[in-house]
């Protein structure tokens, strides 16, 4: 059975522009975006800035109201929760932030951070919650001496383990980690990412992982999702996706991998302009403006996400003609 | 400002420096802090001083310039100036701290509010705020007066309804910044009841600014005070500093009496200044930053 199910989710962010609200816009962020995710799975969502995976991950969490769509967790329908229910469900999902600096309050000391949730999830004793959050410390590898410590006192990379302790604290079964190692140094990227591996395996936790570095998504995740101006233009194992990437868009992507052998070196895909304003999309694929393989229908006609032996992908190059 | 402590190298287990530490190494904000300890005491203690000026002084002894026996010298009534001064600080300090109140009890849960909110509450919210904001303070004080009598206690509501938009406006702002920040939207998505991310992570992080505009709007309270006094729509039963203006104002003697002019503008002059020296070294010691080894 599926965890996690997105249905149709989109993401409408009105901005007024001029005075009194005239020539009002809309900014697209996402637009109707479909997925599931199987317990214990790890789904990768890329895509450069701008096309909308912060977006969406938050919409999934109800950080950000979805504007429509359906987000069910183990078949609650997440969407239709309000005010008390709401606050109880959001111990199953889970976020970790991009940055570790802003993510922690300053303010508290990192026994202060861990305990907080638990105090209004039903931890009563001050003794209990203490405990716990010295044994969430030692599961992402630091000493619970650190208990007293305020967040300016550690690394970048100790931060963001308390960023994961915490998110930790409540015993999720989704946590959705918005580019949590991009912030980071390459050298401690690694460790964050084994970690990630280490607390899947021990606490059978499914990931929606969103990153813009398909290096990093390659080595953690079962499927990957490729988002393209709020939309998902292709999905499919990972493996299979850096085989056989079907969506140009995906292709350049993956080309633009650097690669160490120099013998190996593929021969790059360069994608020319920027990701086209989200107040504006294209008509029709919404990649029609950058993709070297441009047709006809492309600049008309909507592509459909098709779906060929678990393999997704909405391009003009592979429908029926 | 020179600071030794900044190059010391101190190990990674040293504990963050508190709030009292970095405050007492902030020298302006304990000169500020000495200052509104001494108007305090000087409240406090003024029966000690001397009674408080009443009625007629000696005939003798009107206008006098200042010396041993007259601090400050006295009035056109032969009242002394020194002890109109000190009693006159009482009502400052107590005008200041209901002004304080009124506009912290009515501004911060409005900004707090309007920015956690935002949206249609956020908007109807300010707009109220800034109808008050737009409201003239001294026509309303002289109508409050004049309906409601003389008193400190009028003047102050006054003040404090008048003055409590500031409050919400650095509230709001304050609030809107933390909003933007992760670890608000770290608390929300952990579930931590609104109540509490307000209490415990928006309003600390609001805090240095409230404070700021506090100090600053107990030296509004004090003007407004002594602006009101002056104009004689004051408390006719208790020395203020703006009174002592007043009544040297009105006996024509603001120039050549100086000393009744000059000694209590010097201390209104104080007593803001210390304020706000007082809300830098606050400011100094709520910064995280500050407080880092």
């Amino acid at each position: 059975m599926n965890l996690l199910e997105v249905e149709n989710l989109v993401k409408h962010f009105p901005v007024a522009k001029g005075w009194f609200g005239r020539g009002k816009q809309t900014v697209y962020a996402v637009n109707g975006v479909s997925f599931s995710v199987a317990k214990g799975e790890t789904l990768g969502v890329v895509g450069e800035s701008g096309s909308g995976k912060s977006t969406m991950g938050r919409s999934v969490l109800r950080l950000i109201e979805p504007t429509s769509g359906r987000v069910r967790l183990e078949g609650v329908d997440v969407t239709s929760l309000n005010g008390e229910n709401l606050r109880k469900a959001r111990k199953h999902m889970q976020m970790i932030f991009q940055d570790p600096y802003a993510s922690l309050n300053p303010r508290l000391t990192i026994g202060n951070i861990l305990e907080e949730p638990l105090k209004y999830h039903g931890v009563e004793k001050k003794n209990d919650r203490r405990e716990q959050a010295e044994r969430l410390l030692r599961e992402v590898g630091l000493d619970d001496s650190y208990y007293d410590r305020f967040p300016f006192q550690f690394s970048g990379g100790q931060r963001q383990r308390v960023g994961i302790a915490r998110a930790l604290a409540l015993n999720p079964k989704l946590i959705i980690a918005d580019e949590p190692v991009s912030a980071l140094d390459v050298s401690i990227q690694a460790q964050v990412l084994n970690l990630f591996v280490k607390l899947q395996e021990t606490r059978n936790l499914t990931y929606v992982f969103i990153s813009h570095d398909l290096s990093v998504v390659k080595h953690l995740c079962n499927r990957i999702a490729v988002m393209y101006l709020g939309e998902i233009v292709e999905m499919a194992e990972c493996e299979e996706l850096f085989r056989h990437p079907l969506h140009p868009y995906t292709q350049a992507l993956i080309r633009a991998i650097p690669v160490v052998d120099p013998a190996q070196r593929r021969q790059r895909l360069i994608l020319t302009g920027d990701i086209p304003s989200q107040t504006s999309p294209p008509a029709g694929c919404p990649f029609h403006t950058r993709c070297p393989q441009c047709m006809d229908i492309c600049k008309k006609e909507h592509p459909a996400l098709l779906t060929q032996s678990g393999h997704q992908t909405s391009c003009h190059l592979y429908g029926k003609h | 400002m020179k600071n030794e402590n900044r190059f010391m190298i101190i190990s990674q287990n040293d504990k963050p420096k508190g709030f009292f530490y970095v405050f007492f190494h902030h020298k302006l904000g304990v000169c500020g802090l000495c200052g509104i300890l001494l108007f305090i005491l000087m409240a406090i203690f003024a029966p000690m001083l001397g009674d408080m000026p009443q009625g007629y002084g000696d005939f003798s002894s009107v206008q006098l310039a200042p010396s041993a026996e007259h601090f400050f010298g006295t009035d056109a009534m032969g009242l002394d100036v020194f002890l109109q001064v000190v009693w006159g600080a009482r009502t400052s300090i107590r005008m200041g701290l209901m002004v304080v109140l009124y506009s912290i009890l009515i501004g911060v849960p409005v900004g707090l509010i309007a920015g956690f909110f935002g949206k249609k509450t956020g908007e109807f919210l300010m707009g109220v705020t800034d109808l008050f904001l737009t409201l003239p303070m001294l026509p309303l004080m002289i109508m409050m007066a004049a309906i409601l009598g003389p008193s400190i206690e009028n003047v102050a509501l006054v003040v404090g309804v008048l003055s409590w938009p500031r409050i919400a406006r650095v509230t709001r702002a304050a609030t809107l910044e933390a909003m933007g920040m992760q670890y608000i939207e770290a608390a929300k998505c952990l579930g931590i009841p609104t109540g509490v991310i307000l209490g415990k992570h928006v309003f600390p992080y609001a805090s240095s600014f409230i404070l700021v505009e506090t100090t600053m709007l107990m030296a509004t309270a004090i003007l407004a005070e002594s602006g009101i006094s002056f104009l004689g729509l004051g408390d006719p039963t208790v020395w203020s500093w703006g009174k002592i203006l007043q009544g040297a104002q009105q006996n024509g003697i603001f120039f050549q009496a100086w000393w009744c002019s000059l000694f209590p503008s010097i201390f209104i002059l104080l007593f803001v200044v210390s304020f706000n020296f007082f809300s830098l070294g606050i400011r100094e010691g709520l910064n995280p930053r500050s407080r880092e080894i």
